[in-house]
């Protein structure tokens, strides 16, 4: 796996004292020296934790907050008392980012588009605003009562994702990149794909934090250099760059034969790779290639960037064993509107998401991949302005909501057509089984072989880990 | 060496402590509240003493002791710790416990909590003599000199962060005097812009709030308060003082205070929802944990939510610390717009004083406006006679009653192709579609004759929403209208008319109705918040027209503002008036009706300034003064982020975990109890001056052993951010001592201490590395070897601006922005911030100036490991990737600076055969060797018979558009070749290294 001759000989040194190129970071937390001293094993005995059900993850994050309660979670009752004020703890008790005036409860619209379907074997409900992915259903696992301690996007989108509510921590694709590397010599193993604008929590939310930084997520664009400055310089072209980087090579020679620095090893080795990138990234990034047949499954158009083409470019990414591909998708904050709105960009998500569900099972990718749908939080059954009248025409919109939200996994060794968790009938508070950010992301650590306990650095002089000194594993989403 | 260390009693503090207050203070512990059986395990008379039991611990005797007995218990009454308590001792760390007992149960006070004592030294070279001996110890030595070029460039590249000129190299190398050049370079303004990088990441500087809409915030004064204060070489400890306190100084100066900025630089949340007091406590927790980090080197955040698990600090001392930093007031507040999805910024601001160039210009403007302000009192007195005759005139006038005429609409076209109805009073009512903008065109005709004046009325209805005017929303139906344009038309023809003045009965803030004609896209007429009424704006034509025949109009109505901000209902009449006092507003036409006697003052003043303001001459003066005032005011704007103490000071509690909104017990201001003790303390002053007293252990040994990890790599102690138990113990405790000694004798003297390290044999080693150093000493913590490594991101770019001579040393002010790629700037949220490439001078200027915000660093800072200073980074990781060697090559910026180098080697070499030599000595301070000469000539022959062949390509290599740099080498075959050599040189791994 490592060309460089100065790792077998030095690897522990050579780990601490610089970085390392993409292929060789792997299972570099597993081997590092404070992984061992609290496990009394031997480095080179030490592989994961145990038995991994996923190798890799599609981790899909709807920026905004998606209205679960018209997508996944029906409650009639809701329904049933829709424009009536709402409970006053549920006003009370409650932080809101904007509703200021007891609201009124809100229900999903009594109309067809919006109704929902018991789908597939399981008989999982899901909205009519998502047909696709009603058509997978048997394959997905959703926790129903998955709940989070911030309601601010940016402290929120942090906390899920790095399980820390400020900055500075390392986001959980960093974390797996860390722990498990990636398995492409010539890809970064965590790459990001962003539609719409940046989220409110910046580079924070795939950033590596105090990890090392060639863990953190690398965005691949969708216009201009898919990777920056993987283009050469105007007027030169790829052969011709061959020649300098020979040249750069050849003199950095002189200087390793010189000063005997394994540094200067692992830099011609980067700059080999650098070379590399150049042609398989836009190869990567190129989905020309890719059948009709495939096309018409996602809905992707080639050149265009869009949801449904990251969506495709996950598969890709995967395929060539990206550890952890991160989609971020923008515009799912619908404060008012919210039953206009929210057909409109379940229409963008549906097809492609089921696309990917069904292409990575064809390709039997599936058993060994995760698939995550997530937000930072979800929105409350309560209408914010204009009252809700239940009416699909209504302005209502829905606030921000913490204590209780709907996600699902798929595939990587998750509970296959399955239901896990249970709001209470207004679709508020958890009535059975309830699983904090922390229990989510120890869950998927866990798929990926990976004890949430001991994959930590060290750092301030204390282990830091992703899931701070808490975090149990859902066993009723494990297969 | 595994062996050995089984034998050795264990160390207290780094194996023994923790695995107490894990397991046992909880019940055994400093805490009486929940100590059981009269037993604290934390203390060496507490644990031989007991409480209720004979023997816990005997020093020595682990079979005599109760503890061990206790821990292998089998039954679980006895068994410690107790089963319910979920805790579990390992069998090494039962081992461990009995190795302790035996060796004799001693307690240790950790190293760091003592202050530092003055270790005697033989000779005079500290430094070398305390590295020396721990070389000698393990059968090392110093390795060689290092050569002088590289001595020189290693010097530069630390102290100045630039490499040395090619005259600096050669003066150096013909015997030139080793103290000279470190006196140079510490006394050079270029010292201050190197260090203040390292301080910036400490002090989480950034020009940006954080978080979802991340806006630009002025805090960069701050910045250049660093970078002076180090050049100054500011004592230590008065640098540390003004930072903390410096507004809280008797007398305090404006330096002082925008020292403060330290912690002005703080990430804050303005996204609406969030709680005000939410932010200013997260704000308040991120200045305790930076103080603690940056001067006491102790991790204090865990104490936020519990007593610290292995260092002696307890929620009460975080919450003593936190009380100092709690006389904060709010910096951001809800909306004073409720539809905002941003809150209210409205933190302290420290306005600064103008530069002497604005000052000038000050003067300057200030003489112009007192000139123009005595004109306009002599035009206003001259007046009042004037003003006597229009008054007499235009009540004669009213008498004759002239009278608006609604012209007849012949026809109504909107650009929008909405639905209109001509209305029985003449109006014109739009329906359907409500476009987003539209342009009016309204054609009319009418028979009056001699028109002075138009008239447009923007009329309510009730099928209009929220009754109108405006049409695009209910709750605000607001229009603005950009343009209003008429023309007359004859025989097909269409003839614009002048408009002299508009005037309207009302005009919302910033939106007068003068905008509407004085051609501006941008400027318009709207009504907000007076929605719901009939609004009217008179518009006064320059020339009366005879309209002898009676001819058509063509008016124009552009309203661009977007969101269906246009007019739902709309009027267009005119009068024939030559006196104008039909194109009076209502309210002017009631006063003259009134008899003069009849008239109170408030109405005669309405009356002057009308008349007054119908003076063309006046009105322009006005205009003309206006526009003055707003130049002289914009030339203040200029503010920084201070510190700011509230007058009442707040109470503080104990934060049960950490959550603001769960107090517990109330706490005043004091320092760790571990730590020296201060006396009646009350502000922030008493902290900074406790920080920096000499009987503080931490403060100084933390300042210098930062300074010797930027000069070696790595730090005495390995954990710069930690000096607690848990920290790597120092590798040359009596060396960091001694420095941090010296550093408080010589009057907390920074550049002395570097000064110091600099001149020893130990800095001036070669840094080549043997395989048995490379065996013996991989990390290189013994510094039998100078270190090597990568240079941080803004040394990397300096480094190559310098050496292609781009580098621009224009100091301080306002963040550049240099090339970047485009669109790194998307963000949601308003005042979102442009990135506007900056085509001079600036965008070569060092890289401690780039705008660093925070939701997008500079991308090739990004990828060298800059952090995005949200939080203080003590030390950058230095990491070797691809996506690193992509960015030497090809990012446009370093790209730039190729061409620049190359022209810069054919310019400067004297004869074609010296170039080689010239680019290895201007980027490295050598010649090259002949490898290295055949390499590069290998690579000049290439590029130059593919450049000789095509020579097509010759202007899209040189003339790409994201080059500023104009080159002056004229032959373009030997530019674009010698473009590649330099490429390939700014990427060498010697280049990139400080070695």
């Amino acid at each position: 796996m490592n060309p460089n001759p100065f790792l077998t000989q030095n690897r522990r040194a050579f780990l601490q004292k610089t970085g390392f190129g993409f292929g060789s970071a792997a299972f570099a937390s597993l081997m590092n020296q404070d992984a061992a001293a609290t496990t009394d094993q031997p480095l080179a005995k030490l592989g994961l934790h145990h038995a991994p059900k996923a190798k890799r993850v599609i981790y899909i994050h709807l920026v905004g907050a998606p209205s679960h309660l018209d997508l996944f979670d029906f409650k009639p009752e809701l329904q049933k008392r829709t424009g009536q004020l709402c409970p006053d703890e549920f006003f009370d008790l409650n932080q809101l980012a904007f509703i200021r005036e007891q609201p009124n409860l809100l229900g999903t619209p009594k109309d067809e588009r919006f109704a929902f379907k018991r789908c597939g074997k399981s008989g999982t409900e899901i909205s009519n605003l998502l047909p696709n992915l009603q058509g997978v259903a048997d394959e997905m696992c959703f926790i129903k009562t998955l709940h989070t301690e911030q309601f601010n996007h940016a402290p929120a989108q942090m906390f899920a994702l790095t399980g820390f509510e400020r900055f500075g921590r390392p986001s959980i694709g960093s974390w797996t990149s860390y722990g498990l590397g990636s398995e492409n010599q010539n890809l970064p193993g965590f790459v990001v794909l962003i539609t719409g604008q940046v989220l409110g929590a910046g580079n924070s939310a795939f950033g590596s934090g105090f990890l090392p930084t060639i863990h953190q997520g690398v965005e691949f664009r969708s216009k201009g250099d898919p990777v920056l400055f993987l283009s050469n310089p105007d007027g030169v072209s790829h052969g011709e760059r061959r020649v300098v980087v020979d040249a750069v090579k050849d003199l950095n020679q002189v200087a390793l034969d010189d000063v005997g620095d394994p540094e200067i090893a692992t830099r011609i080795n980067q700059y080999e790779m650098a070379y590399r990138m150049q042609t398989s990234v836009p190869e990567l990034m190129d989905i020309k290639s890719e059948p009709k047949r495939i096309h018409e499954m996602y809905g992707t158009e080639p050149g265009q960037s869009s949801f449904a083409n990251n969506c495709l470019l996950a598969r890709r990414l995967v395929e060539r064993g990206v550890r952890f591909v991160q989609l971020f998708d923008q515009g799912w904050d619908h404060h008012g509107g919210v039953f206009d709105n929210l057909p409109k960009k379940a229409r963008q998500v549906d097809q492609p998401i089921a696309a990917l569900i069904k292409d990575l099972r064809e390709r039997g990718l599936l058993e060994d991949t995760l698939i995550v749908w997530n937000a930072e939080f979800g929105r409350t059954p309560m209408a914010q302005g204009t009252s809700g009248d239940g009416s699909t025409q209504s302005k209502a919109g829905r606030d921000h909501h913490k204590e209780a939200y709907s996600v699902w996994m798929a595939g990587g060794g998750t509970k296959p057509g399955h239901v896990f968790g249970e709001t209470d009938e207004l679709g508020y508070g958890i009535a059975k089984d309830p699983v904090h950010v922390h229990d989510f992301n120890a869950t998927i650590l866990h798929l990926l072989g990976i004890d949430h306990e001991r994959l930590t650095f060290r750092y301030q002089g204390r282990q830091f880990r992703l899931t701070d000194v808490h975090g149990k594993v859902v066993k009723g989403v494990l297969a | 060496m595994a062996l050995q260390a089984e034998e050795d009693a264990p160390d207290f503090n780094r194996e023994i402590r923790p695995i107490l207050a894990e397991n046992c203070f909880h019940c055994h512990g400093p805490d009486e509240k929940s100590r059981e059986g009269d037993l604290r395990l934390d203390t060496f008379k507490g644990a031989t003493e007991g409480g209720e039991f004979a023997d816990p611990v005997v020093p020595g005797k682990p079979d005599e002791s109760e503890l061990i007995a206790r821990i292998h218990s089998k039954d679980p009454e006895e068994l410690m710790p107790p089963p319910d308590s979920k805790r579990t001792l390992t069998k090494k760390e039962k081992k461990l416990l009995e190795r302790w007992i035996a060796s004799g149960a001693k307690y240790e006070e950790h190293w760091a909590w003592v202050s530092p004592v003055r270790a005697s030294v033989p000779g005079n070279k500290p430094v070398d003599a305390f590295i020396l001996r721990r070389l000698e110890k393990e059968g090392l030595e110093f390795s060689k000199p290092a050569t002088s070029g590289n001595l020189l460039r290693r010097l530069s590249l630390d102290l100045i962060g630039l490499p040395p000129s090619p005259d600096d190299f050669e003066r150096f190398s013909n015997g030139g005097d080793y103290e000279a050049e470190v006196d140079r370079l510490l006394a050079s303004p270029r010292f201050g812009e190197r260090w203040a990088r390292h301080w910036l990441d400490l002090a989480r500087y950034a020009d940006s709030n954080g978080f979802q809409a991340d806006q630009l915030r002025p805090s960069w004064a701050y910045r250049d308060w660093v970078i002076n204060a180090l050049n100054s070489n500011m004592p230590y400890d008065q640098f540390t003082i003004e930072q903390i306190a410096g507004d809280l100084l008797p007398k305090s100066d404006l330096r002082q205070k925008i020292a403060t900025g330290f912690h002005r630089t703080v990430t804050c949340n303005v996204e609406a929802g969030v709680s005000p007091e939410g932010n200013r406590m997260n704000q308040v927790f991120d200045r305790v944990n930076t103080t603690a980090t940056v001067w006491l080197g102790v991790t204090l955040e865990c104490a936020q939510c519990h007593d610290h698990k292995f260092d002696p600090f307890t929620m009460k001392d975080y919450y003593s610390l936190f009380a100092y930093f709690n006389n904060t007031p709010i910096e951001v507040q809800p909306p004073s717009n409720k539809n905002d999805v941003s809150h209210d910024f409205v933190g302290p601001y420290l306005d600064l004083p103008l530069s002497p160039e604005q000052q000038r210009k000050a003067d300057q403007l200030d003489e112009i406006i007192a000139d123009l302000t005595r004109e306009r009192e002599k035009l206003n007195e001259g007046s009042e006679l004037e003003f006597v005759a229009w008054q007499k005139s235009a009540m004669a006038s009213l008498a004759s009653h002239p009278k608006w005429q609604a012209m007849k609409v012949t026809a109504f076209q909107s650009s929008g192709g909405e639905e209109h109805r001509v209305l029985k009073d003449g109006s014109v009512l739009l329906a359907g579609k409500v476009p987003d903008t539209a342009t009016y065109t309204v054609e009319v005709e009418t028979k009056l004759k001699d028109i002075t004046g138009f008239r447009l009325e923007t009329l309510t209805h009730p099928d209009l929403p929220g009754k109108g005017p405006g049409r695009g929303d209910a709750v605000r139906p607001n229009f603005v209208l950009h343009e209003f344009r008429a023309a007359l038309k004859t025989g097909g023809k269409e003839r614009p008319i002048a408009l002299q003045k508009a005037e309207a009965d009302f005009s919302q803030k910033n939106w007068s109705v003068a905008g509407a004609i004085d051609g501006k896209a941008k400027t318009g007429w709207a009504i907000s918040p007076q929605f719901g009424k009939p609004h009217q704006a008179i518009f006064e034509l320059a020339e009366p027209i005879p309209n002898a025949s009676g001819s058509k109009f063509v008016f124009q109505l552009v309203q661009n503002f977007g969101k269906g901000r246009v007019i739902g209902n709309v009027r267009i009449s005119a009068i024939s008036d030559p006196s104008g006092v039909g194109s009076l507003q209502p309210g002017i036409v009631a006063i003259l009706k009134k008899s003069e006697g009849k008239r109170n003052a408030k109405q005669v003043e309405k009356l002057r300034s009308h008349f007054l303001n119908s003076d063309p001459k006046l009105v322009r003066l006005e205009a003309q003064l206006a526009r003055l005032k707003k130049e002289r005011s914009d030339l203040k704007v200029d503010q920084t982020l201070v510190m700011v103490e509230l007058e009442k000071p707040r109470k503080t509690h104990i934060l049960k975990r950490g959550n603001f909104l769960a107090p517990d017990v109330e706490v005043s201001p004091g320092t760790p109890t571990r730590l020296p003790k201060l006396e009646n303390s009350s502000n922030r002053l008493d902290l900074a001056k406790w920080l920096v007293r000499r009987d503080n252990p931490l403060t100084a040994r933390v300042a210098v052993n930062r300074w010797w990890a930027e000069l070696f790599g790595n730090g005495i102690v390995a954990t710069l951010e930690d000096f607690g138990t848990q920290s790597e113990p120092p590798t040359h405790p009596e060396l960091l001592d001694w420095l941090a000694v010296e550093l408080m004798e010589s009057g907390w003297d920074m550049k002395h201490i570097l000064k110091i390290i600099v001149m020893s044999q130990t800095y001036r080693q070669s840094s080549r590395l043997t395989p048995e150093l490379l065996e013996k000493d991989p990390r290189n913590l013994l510094f039998a070897r100078a270190p090597r490594f990568r240079m941080d991101a803004e040394r990397l770019r300096d480094n190559a601006l310098t050496i292609s001579g781009l580098l621009s040393t224009k100091m301080h002010g306002k963040p550049i922005m240099p090339y970047q790629p485009n669109g790194l700037w998307r963000q949601t949220g308003r005042n979102e911030p442009k990135w506007v490439e900056q085509k001079d001078e600036n965008r070569w200027r060092r890289g401690i100036y780039i705008v660093y915000r925070r939701a997008a660093p500079y991308p090739s800072m990004v990828n060298f490991d800059a952090p995005d200073r949200s939080s203080c980074t003590v030390q950058r990781p230095r990491t070797n990737t691809p996506i690193q060697a992509l960015t030497m090559l090809n990012d446009p910026a370093y790209v730039e600076m190729a061409l620049a180098l190359a022209d810069r080697i054919l310019t400067e070499s004297k004869a074609p055969n010296e170039r080689v030599n010239y680019a290895f000595g201007l980027t490295l301070g050598r010649s090259a060797t002949s490898r290295e000469v055949k390499i590069i000539e290998e690579l000049v022959r290439n590029r130059g018979e593919y450049y000789r062949e095509n020579q097509n390509k010759l202007n899209v290599v040189l003339k790409s558009p994201k080059f500023f740099y104009k080159p002056r080498h004229e032959n373009k075959i030997e530019l674009a070749t010698w473009f590649h050599v330099a490429n390939a040189l700014l990427n060498l791994d010697e280049v990139m290294t400080r070695n």
